[in-house]
């Protein structure tokens, strides 16, 4: 399932004068943001495409996809 | 008219200490300013953003590289990616000039100099479906061009790795509680390694909230381990013995599967990096601390104690990461590019999350301005300039005009549960202990300094180690590349004996730096830093002359000035700072000057030889810049002229089916 607050049409940041749902959309954008960040989110892609369950088996073939990925992306200074 | 009078108040107020809050509104101010309007002009001149125009996330899009991401999504992890250790450890060794020379750099090299590199390369990097800086480099520029990038990435990498490797070494010495808590994230990575893969497979979030609970009681058990003398007695290691620990992590990390260790590190890294940085902003605001730091000091004049050299070009070349980065050119043209969903996205990510980045440096400028001069100078002095022992180092410190006691550093290290402070080079554990003030001051008070002091050791020490282990892989990836063109297998990337073979070779470079740093009695972060930040620096150079080409062939020429400017400064402080670190005639500056002075005393073989390797290793990157100066100024030229024709080697034009949004 792709969630529709990191992929295609996102929410906008809510405005100062926000209601509770604004908020809402906040914490889904927080959310959103800590999932890519820590990888959750690509492997919900993973599954989605590959049409799988969240399984040892399927974490085990996103790890190895992902392995050369992730180990060539640099850390910053 | 708050940033001005934040500004003016930083600048002009002498002989009186100020409140750290006129740094935060300064920038604060400044960076909305940039933001606002010189991003602005940046989008609409300079680049002429496109918003009708299809990113490679939106045309590629594979649901794996190539993923179109809501912008602050993207922004958050470019953000996680750019912050490293480098911005928290300039700032704090560049105080030794005072808080204003650091200061101003940060704010006018972030504007003007590092969040355009930032966004223009991010830009240009989307518009070549994702290329990287290496690939633009030699499309753009011409082979020479992309083989210096090529060999400025490995050289940054190497030194980089050295260098970091060095302040952790610097951090933990002498320290059975840092080392004993830093020791046992290794076990608390595996254990997540493990619970990710096994247990709960994927659920990285929750993994990462079990390793930081296990994180931070290890930090507790740091202290009964220190207050035991049999155990303290095996985490109680000297420079040298943690040195050849960390060397053979390195080569652990880089050849053992990345689930086991790197990837759970990584993430706990983040979650503990992401989760400090906001809570030091919290504790500054809560806190708003008194600055006792001058806003000059004597040490303008090159014979600061932390390096020596002039502020000008030793402030710009140290600060590094927080003003101009090359390294984030690495960052904006790898996965960045890849997930941006739309052209006018690129300003907000590739500029925005630079100046977020500039504003962690103004805090760990706070965090070691905040400290009594005498305490700040005490712990980052290495004992081959103010001596051996506490009174001496006292005595020296105070001397200068930064009164300080033998007392007092004693009362601080046993209230941080440390056995010394002094002589604690590398800059991790004087913005460890300004951090653990501002913390203390703002939740639990001194009972707990201790703790924060460790918390904060723990968290520069994991998040360097992650720089170094993702660093010693991502090197030896590309080591494997090259080596590949020579003889195929060496480029198969799952062949054991390359994996071990590249892996050896690049610990070794890396290793060597650490070695020579650990062995060096002025500390070693005065040779090697201004190297890193030299290197660091020949990068920011290398990503805007690829900028500044790809504007004149896209006929922007008179815009090319928004480039030019930052590529001059750069140019400028490399070469003066590179001709000091290699001909200064001061023995503490000039590699060359020392082998000499060591030669004459009869000094040990091997230090000279490093001398001249450095010396070496300066010139090498300096020969590299003034190459790809010359062809790009030939490109330019040749553009400019009429001489050859201009191609823009970018993907043609799709409209995106986001246009109507």
């Amino acid at each position: 399932m792709r969630v529709e607050a990191v992929c295609g049409r996102g929410p906008h940041l809510p405005s100062l004068r926000a209601g509770p749902r604004h908020t809402f959309e906040a914490v889904k954008l927080l959310v959103a943001t800590v999932r890519e960040i820590f990888d959750e989110a690509a492997y919900s892609r993973f599954l989605m495409r590959e049409r799988t369950e969240r399984s040892r088996e399927s974490y085990a073939e996103f790890l190895q996809e992902n392995a050369n990925v992730t180990a060539r992306r640099p850390r910053c200074c | 008219m708050a940033g001005a009078v934040s500004i003016a108040t930083i600048a002009l107020r002498r002989g009186e200490e100020i409140n750290a809050m006129w740094l935060v509104v300064a920038a604060v101010c400044c960076y909305a300013l940039g933001y606002r309007f010189y991003s602005s002009f940046i989008a609409a001149k300079v680049l002429v953003l496109d918003s009708e125009r299809a990113t490679p996330a939106e045309r590629l899009d594979n649901g794996r590289d190539f993923v179109p991401t809501n912008k602050w999504v993207v922004f958050g992890h470019h953000f996680a990616a750019i912050a490293g250790p480098g911005p928290l450890v300039g700032p704090v060794l560049a105080a030794q000039f005072g808080y204003l020379p650091g200061t101003l750099w940060l704010l006018a090299g972030a504007v003007f100099g590092g969040c355009v590199q930032d966004f223009v390369i991010l830009l240009l990097s989307v518009r070549r479906d994702g290329k990287s800086l290496t690939e633009m480099a030699r499309d753009e520029i011409g082979p020479v061009g992309g083989f210096i990038a090529y060999a400025a990435v490995i050289s940054i990498i190497v030194i980089l790795l050295g260098v970091c490797a060095l302040v952790v070494v610097n951090a933990l010495k002498s320290s059975p509680w840092g080392t004993f808590t830093i020791a046992m994230t290794i076990p608390i990575a595996l254990l997540m390694g493990v619970y990710l893969r096994r247990l709960r497979p994927g659920r990285v979030l929750e993994s990462s909230l079990l390793g930081f609970i296990l994180v931070v009681l290890a930090i507790w058990g740091g202290k009964w381990i220190s207050q035991t003398p049999s155990m303290a007695h095996w985490f109680t290691l000297t420079a040298t013995s943690l040195a050849l620990i960390i060397i053979g992590y390195g080569f652990a990390a880089s050849a053992l599967p990345v689930w086991l260790l790197l990837a759970p590190r990584d993430y706990l890294s983040t979650f503990v990096k992401l989760g400090t940085i906001g809570l030091l902003a919290l504790g500054i605001g809560a806190l708003r601390p008194t600055m006792h730091m001058p806003a000059l000091t004597r040490f303008v004049d090159g014979t600061g104690p932390v390096f020596a050299g002039r502020v000008f070009p030793f402030a710009f070349i140290t600060i590094a990461c927080g003003a101009i980065s090359g390294f984030h050119s690495l960052i904006s043209s790898g996965t960045t590019p890849k997930l941006i969903r739309r052209e006018t996205e690129t300003r907000m990510v590739g500029y925005g999350a630079m100046l977020a980045e500039s504003m962690v440096a103004i805090m760990a400028t706070i965090a070691a301005c905040v400290l009594q001069p005498g305490i700040y100078f005490a712990i980052n002095s290495p004992a081959g300039i103010v001596g051996k022992t506490a009174e001496n180092a006292a005595a020296v410190i105070s001397g200068w005009g930064f009164p300080v006691s033998a007392v007092d550093m004693h009362s601080l290290a046993q209230s941080v549960g440390e056995q010394s402070l002094f002589n604690r080079t590398g800059g991790a554990p004087a913005f460890a202990v300004g951090m653990a003030h501002i913390f203390s001051n703002s939740i639990g008070g001194q009972a707990l300094m201790a703790i924060w002091y460790h918390f904060a050791i723990m968290f520069e020490a994991l998040f360097i180690l992650t720089v170094l282990d993702a660093g010693t892989r991502v090197g030896r990836f590309m080591l494997q590349d090259a080596l590949g063109h020579v003889w195929k297998p060496m480029g198969r990337t799952s062949w054991y004996p390359s994996i071990l073979f590249t892996s050896a070779m690049i610990v070794a470079a890396w290793g060597y730096f650490l070695w020579q740093g650990v062995k060096d009695p002025l500390g070693g972060i005065n040779s090697l830093w201004p190297l890193f930040g030299i290197a660091n620096q020949l990068l920011g150079i290398v990503a805007l002359c690829v900028a500044t080409t790809i504007i004149i062939k896209m006929q922007r020429a008179r815009y090319a000035a928004a480039t030019i400017a930052p590529l001059a400064a750069l140019v400028l402080v490399t070469f003066t700072a590179s001709w000091h670190k290699v001909f200064d005639a001061n023995p503490r500056i000039g590699f060359l000057a020392h082998a000499r002075q060591l030669g004459t005393a009869g000094g040990n073989a091997r230090l000279i030889f490093n001398d001249r390797l450095d010396a070496l290793v300066t010139s090498g990157l300096i020969i590299m810049v003034a190459l790809i100066l010359v062809e790009s100024v030939s490109r330019w030229v040749s553009g400019l002229s009429g001489r050859t024709q201009a191609e823009v080697r970018e993907t043609p034009f799709v409209r995106t089916r986001f246009a109507e949004e």
